[in-house]
């Protein structure tokens, strides 16, 4: 804020300078003018009088002649200072209307106003450092989980669209390079309540330059950073970046978790959605021979997890040299001849994965009027383009903006989560639809919260006072409802992290030991009412022994005269 | 030589020099202090200020506040003159805007001070 004033203050020094020579050239000389006042004798204003008049003249006010009508000389001076005092005015009031709206000024403001508003946030919050499509996405997701985002983006037009956006929270927003650590700064990395930044652009060196810093100012800042060359991301990990996130790895990855096993996908679909959405029924894919048009990073992606899958695959490339491709159909898929000589008729499915969405609808509404039976799986690129998409229908639409915000808010919600994930993929598909179908007993079926809890004195006071008193606790004891132990909360754990060992959902009858983490999947009131009941010591008492012991010393006594 | 520096220290000097002349004399006796001399301080002490904005270094912020501390007492001055002229005794009137206007020196003089040992310390 000091800066900028002293920097207006710097720019009008000529103004001001002027306009105090001129007022005070016009008042001296008015209070050396003789007058002639109402008796007919010569008078001289005094200088607070003669200021006053300059004063409402300079300023185009005006009040005419006071006190007397004037003389011939005072008249002659007062027209000479109309025109030296009006100028200066008029010349600074235009210099100030300038400044104001001069664009580097106003860019200082607006950076020194987002520091100020960074700096009084009191809860926990993540920096996003550019608000392209997938980050678009999460801001959304993250505000309506209730958690504040910071964004820092460079252009304007898409700030403009984040300031139209209906959100819970504000979401505060910096115009600005966040490769420049000052920015980072003013984003507040340095604040207590930060829990992370990440950086989504689509050109990996600002994405390293990003992840470089923060890791050199705060190292103990959880980093989210896209790459998508190898030698990006082994330097990101070797500053210590948590989470490395490739868009085409992930695609294809997340294409294969489809085909193969749909419960695993939905899980992860469902695990970390919007809180309140439900899952569009899902699509099961045949086996069988595919056609994969587009070899590029995502179709290589695909490809080689697809194989993984042993499913066999006809690749069909416009431009097989450029990408190394050694066994394909040549043409660019959106034509009837390439894909009848790809084998359309007898595929059981297409994947149009080439990063034009016009080109991928051509390629399966060409195939569908070939083959009617084949399975669609269409690359959606633009969000903007979403009602094209939703108008044609194909069986599987997937768009990596959203597999890119939502694998970053598995890392985000709670790092336990991402474990979670991991391990389910190993996991096979009958033991995710068994899950699921539990998930969806306890839950309903909106996407529920997910939240971690730690056993420990800040985090469950009640309970580990009574694991150090010696007495066993149960993880369904946790579950207990506070207001009616007979009943269970609606929440399902996930998952029990004990001492770098991993127990995925874990039965109700495990001993609870100090020090463990639990990850919970559940409706927003058990997310809010667990930490009540694992806190307080009189509720966690009535959920372990079914009795009400009271909280002053007098009415313990009472109770014990009583019984006695 | 720069002008810049010519303007600026003889605006500070003018500033202070004024101040003096119009301080010089017996406290309570008007004919001994000048209207139009404290009317120039005024404007030439403005003028000084403004000179003064926008340095961002140390000694420009001292340089800024004394020019402030000293307009404040000499426009303080003035409005007095302005507004209790007639009102009252002008022997008690002069005491009080005298020895706004001694405050101010001293301001002033201070500013000349820093003026002076800031050009000393640049030995150029």
């Amino acid at each position: 804020m000091n800066s900028i004033l002293f920097m207006i203050l710097r720019r009008l020094r000529r103004p001001l300078i002027l306009i105090i020579v001129s007022f005070a050239v016009a008042t001296i000389g008015l209070t050396l003018v003789p007058g002639v006042d109402d008796h007919g004798q010569t008078w001289y204003m005094s200088i607070f009088e003669a200021f006053y008049v300059i004063s409402y003249t300079a300023t185009t006010i005006g009040f005419g002649e006071v006190p007397y009508p004037y003389s011939q000389a005072q008249r002659l001076w007062m027209t000479f200072s109309i025109y030296l005092t009006v100028l200066p005015w008029f010349y600074a009031v235009g210099k100030i209307i300038t400044l104001l709206q001069d664009v580097s000024l106003r860019q200082t403001i607006a950076a020194e106003r987002f520091a100020r508003n960074v700096a009084s946030l009191q809860e926990p919050f993540f920096i996003l450092c550019s608000y392209g499509q997938s980050a678009n996405l999460l801001a959304h997701i993250l505000d309506e989980k209730n958690m504040r985002v910071v964004v820092i983006e460079q252009k304007q037009e898409r700030l403009n669209e984040l300031e139209l956006a209906d959100t819970k929270n504000t979401i505060l927003s910096l115009c600005a390079d966040a490769k420049i650590p000052e920015n980072l700064i003013r984003a507040g990395i340095y604040n207590p309540h930060c829990s992370g930044v990440v950086t989504l652009t689509d050109n990996d060196d600002v994405n390293l330059a990003v992840a470089v810093s923060v890791k050199l100012m705060q190292p103990n800042l959880r980093v989210l950073a896209r790459a998508e060359r190898k030698d990006i991301a082994a330097n990101m990990a070797s500053f210590g970046t948590d989470t490395i996130i490739n868009p085409y790895t992930l695609f294809g990855d997340q294409l294969a978790m489809r085909v193969h096993a749909l419960g695993t996908y939905i899980l992860h679909q469902w695990l970390t959605g919007v809180p309140g959405d439900t899952l569009p029924p899902p699509e099961n894919p045949p086996r069988g021979n595919w056609l994969v048009c587009g070899y590029g990073r995502f179709g290589k992606s695909v490809v080689e997890n697809l194989e993984q899958e042993n499913l066999t695959t006809t690749i069909i490339e416009a431009m097989p040299d450029l990408t190394e491709c050694e066994e394909c159909v040549v043409g660019s898929g959106t034509e009837a001849e390439t894909l009848i000589e790809a084998g359309v008729h007898d595929a059981c499915g297409i994947i149009a994965g080439t990063d034009n969405d016009i080109d991928n609808l051509s390629i399966v509404m060409t195939a569908k009027e070939l083959n009617p039976n084949l399975f669609l799986i269409v690359r959606k690129n633009n969000r903007n383009n979403g009602a094209l998409f939703r108008k044609f229908g194909a069986d599987i639409t997937m768009q990596p903006t959203d597999i890119i915000a939502h694998e970053c808010l598995a890392h985000m919600l709670t790092p336990l989560l991402a474990e979670f994930l991991t391990l389910v993929r190993d996991q096979d598909n009958h033991w995710a639809n068994n899950l699921i179908s539990k998930l969806v007993d306890v839950v309903g079926e909106t996407v529920p919260e997910t939240f971690a809890v730690t056993i420990d004195a800040d985090n469950a006071e009640a309970v580990s006072e009574y694991i150090e008193r010696g007495l066993l606790v149960k993880l369904g004891n946790l579950m207990q409802d506070p207001s009616d132990r007979e009943k269970e909360l609606k929440l399902v754990p996930l998952l029990l992290v004990r001492d770098e060992v991993s127990m995925l959902v874990p039965d109700k009858e495990t001993i609870i030991v100090k020090g463990d983490c639990i990850l919970c999947c559940g409706t927003y009131d058990a997310k809010m009412t667990l930490p009540a009941s694992i806190n307080n010591n009189t509720t966690f008492n009535y959920i372990m022994t079914g009795r009400e012991v009271p909280d002053s010393v007098v009415w313990r006594f009472v109770q014990r005269l009583i019984s006695s | 030589m720069n002008m810049e520096k010519v303007v600026f220290g003889f605006f500070i000097v003018l500033a202070m020099t004024l101040n003096f002349g119009f301080f010089l004399g017996d406290i309570d006796n008007a004919s001994h202090h000048h209207v139009y001399e404290l009317y120039a301080a005024i404007t030439v002490s403005l003028i000084a200020t403004v000179l003064k904005f926008g340095d961002r270094t140390q000694v420009g912020a001292i340089l800024l506040s004394t020019s402030l501390a000293a307009d404040l007492q000499l426009i303080t001055a003035a409005i007095l003159w302005a507004a209790l002229q007639g009102n009252m005794e002008t022997a008690h009137l002069m005491v009080y805007i005298v020895s706004l206007s001694g405050g101010a020196l001293m301001a002033n003089f201070v500013s000349v001070v820093l003026l002076i040992s800031e050009t000393i310390s640049q030995r150029r």
